[in-house]
């Protein structure tokens, strides 16, 4: 018993070093002197530690105005995506209508289609529209992975949930949107919030639409902008590294909010039982 | 927008057909696509392995392993691509083994089409194998603790008990997983486009960054559009394959 304990421990401490190494990378860097950089000098920590990288990406880059972009696009396509995923999970969960079940595989396919098959005639439907170079192409085109993605997600979530309490209300003399909207998606809230933060995340961190749709480098997002610090051949990694780790802040302190629920509903999609 | 349009029938699956470049990048996506699928299987079973043995803290360890999965893959890409570099400001592997006095100069792992493919292997694996290990720890507590114990006192050893209870009792989310890995990795764009936009030369040129370049750098819409639609036979033979897997698990 002795020896697996130790390997057990040897293996948490392994995988932990794997994860955290490029993440202590990304962070000691965005605290080091561009010379430091450049001449490899005090590799593994900072010395002398400078906030000159923040104060360089937020005084002279673009970089305040793409979080402006990556911030706005992940709350409305987030907004959007709750919306229209309650109201088809529900459909999928509790209505009865023919076709169902083939509505329900239907929106696990579009989900399982790539991006990369879609972007170049995506990019000529918006390009019709009128809608690229502008985030008016991210709010209709993110939709397209986020709400299959959490319909499917809100499914299982409603699909769980007892259907008495809805039918005593509706006996009560609910309406089913009261139904819905008074007893349902109380219950459904610690799901709802989840696939709210799916939705949120996948589009924070979403590059390929947003570095084709967009080129006027006032309407980027962060993913695409990241891109611009390299200049040719020279790479602002001070200011790259303090730019991941502003990015990275909110999706993580969002994620440890609901680690419990995204586990359970990354479970929910890939296992039970 | 690019050339005129017109009618060219079939002309744009015979050119790739006869194209090296395209050649090698089918290659390039099956090598890049079945290496990172397979290190994901292998280190995830052993993530899993870890986390299931883990008995304090188990959740906060299985959080912090997660963190790749939720963080940028631009981020991801960009800070592994600095990582291998071998300068200016040389990268993480280059530094710990010049220290270790197992290197005398800088190498530039990323400079070679194998390094470059290694490199943008491991990107890929270390962003993906966290999902793998949290579904495969869902799996193994699914299973019922009755059947180790009587494996046990029937004399069963550790290596059986795992090649006889814990894989087949894994079998479902394993051939999930992997066919959803197979399914975003073959279609990869975002780390091999930062990492190394195809290179060197056409050593990591993929499905997606080639459709990219072919359509948005020669301004070839169609050829750009056929190369993904010879990817389409594939999903139409995996997808409603790992459908029916999900849709099982939910009618269930």
């Amino acid at each position: 018993m002795r020896a697996w304990k130790a390997a057990t421990i040897i293996g948490l401490v392994a995988f932990g070093l794997t994860v955290l190494v490029p993440f202590w990378w990304i962070a000691s860097m965005s605290f080091k002197t561009y010379e430091q950089i450049q001449f490899a000098t005090s590799i593994y920590v900072p010395r002398p530690f400078t906030w000159e990288n923040y104060t360089g990406l937020w005084l002279d880059t673009r970089f305040p105005l793409w979080l402006r972009n990556s911030a706005v696009t992940a709350v409305v396509v987030t907004a959007i995506t709750t919306i229209v995923a309650c109201l088809a999970g529900y459909a999928v969960a509790r209505l009865r209508f023919p076709g169902r079940e083939s509505v329900a595989s239907l929106i696990l396919i579009l989900y399982l289609v790539p991006p990369s098959l879609l972007f170049i005639p995506l990019y000529r439907v918006l390009a019709e529209l009128g809608a690229t170079n502008s985030l008016w192409s991210l709010f209709l085109s993110y939709p397209t992975f986020t709400v299959p993605f959490c319909t499917w997600l809100l499914i299982g979530f409603f699909k769980a949930l007892p259907t008495e309490l809805e039918e005593a209300a509706m006996v009560d003399g609910a309406t089913r949107v009261q139904a819905l909207w008074r007893v349902l998606l109380p219950l459904a809230a610690p799901g709802i919030v989840a696939s709210a933060i799916f939705a949120f995340t996948l589009s924070w961190n979403e590059f390929l639409y947003a570095l084709i749709f967009i080129q006027d480098e006032t309407s980027i997002t962060v993913p695409v902008g990241l891109n611009l610090l390299i200049y040719g051949d020279v790479f602002h990694w001070g200011q790259l590294m303090a730019a991941s780790v502003i990015t990275t802040v909110p999706v993580v302190a969002l994620y440890m909010f609901i680690h419990r629920w995204m586990v359970e509903g990354l479970a929910a999609g890939s296992v039970k039982g | 927008m690019g050339y005129p349009e017109r009618w060219v029938g079939l002309r744009n699956y015979i050119y790739l057909a006869n194209d090296d470049t395209f050649h090698a990048v089918v290659r390039n996506s099956l090598v890049f696509t079945v290496a990172s699928v397979a290190l994901k299987v292998g280190t995830g079973l052993l993530m899993a392995l870890v986390l299931h043995a883990t008995w304090r803290w188990r959740n906060f360890f299985r959080g912090l392993l997660l963190l790749p999965w939720i963080t940028s893959t631009v981020i991801i890409a960009l800070t592994w691509r600095w990582m291998f570099d071998a300068f200016p400001g040389r990268g993480f592997f280059n530094s710990v083994l010049l220290d270790a006095g197992l290197l005398t100069r800088p190498i530039a792992f990323m400079a070679t089409p194998e390094g470059a493919m290694a490199a943008v292997v491991i990107a890929n694996w270390w962003r993906g194998f966290p999902f793998f290990g949290v579904s495969y720890l869902a799996g193994m507590q699914s299973i019922p603790v009755e059947l180790y114990e009587a494996a046990s006192v029937d004399g069963a050893g550790a290596w059986r008990r795992f090649w006889h209870i814990t894989l087949p009792g894994l079998k479902h989310v394993m051939v999930v997983t992997i066919l959803l890995t197979f399914i975003f990795t073959i279609n990869d764009f975002n780390i091999i486009y930062v990492m190394t936009r195809g290179g060197p030369g056409t050593a990591t040129q993929v499905f997606a960054t080639y459709s990219y370049e072919v359509a948005f750098n020669a301004l070839r819409w169609g050829r750009g559009v056929t190369i993904s639609i010879y990817v389409v036979p594939l999903l139409i033979a995996l997808i409603p394959l790992v459908s029916r897997y999900l849709l099982r698990e939910r009618t269930a």
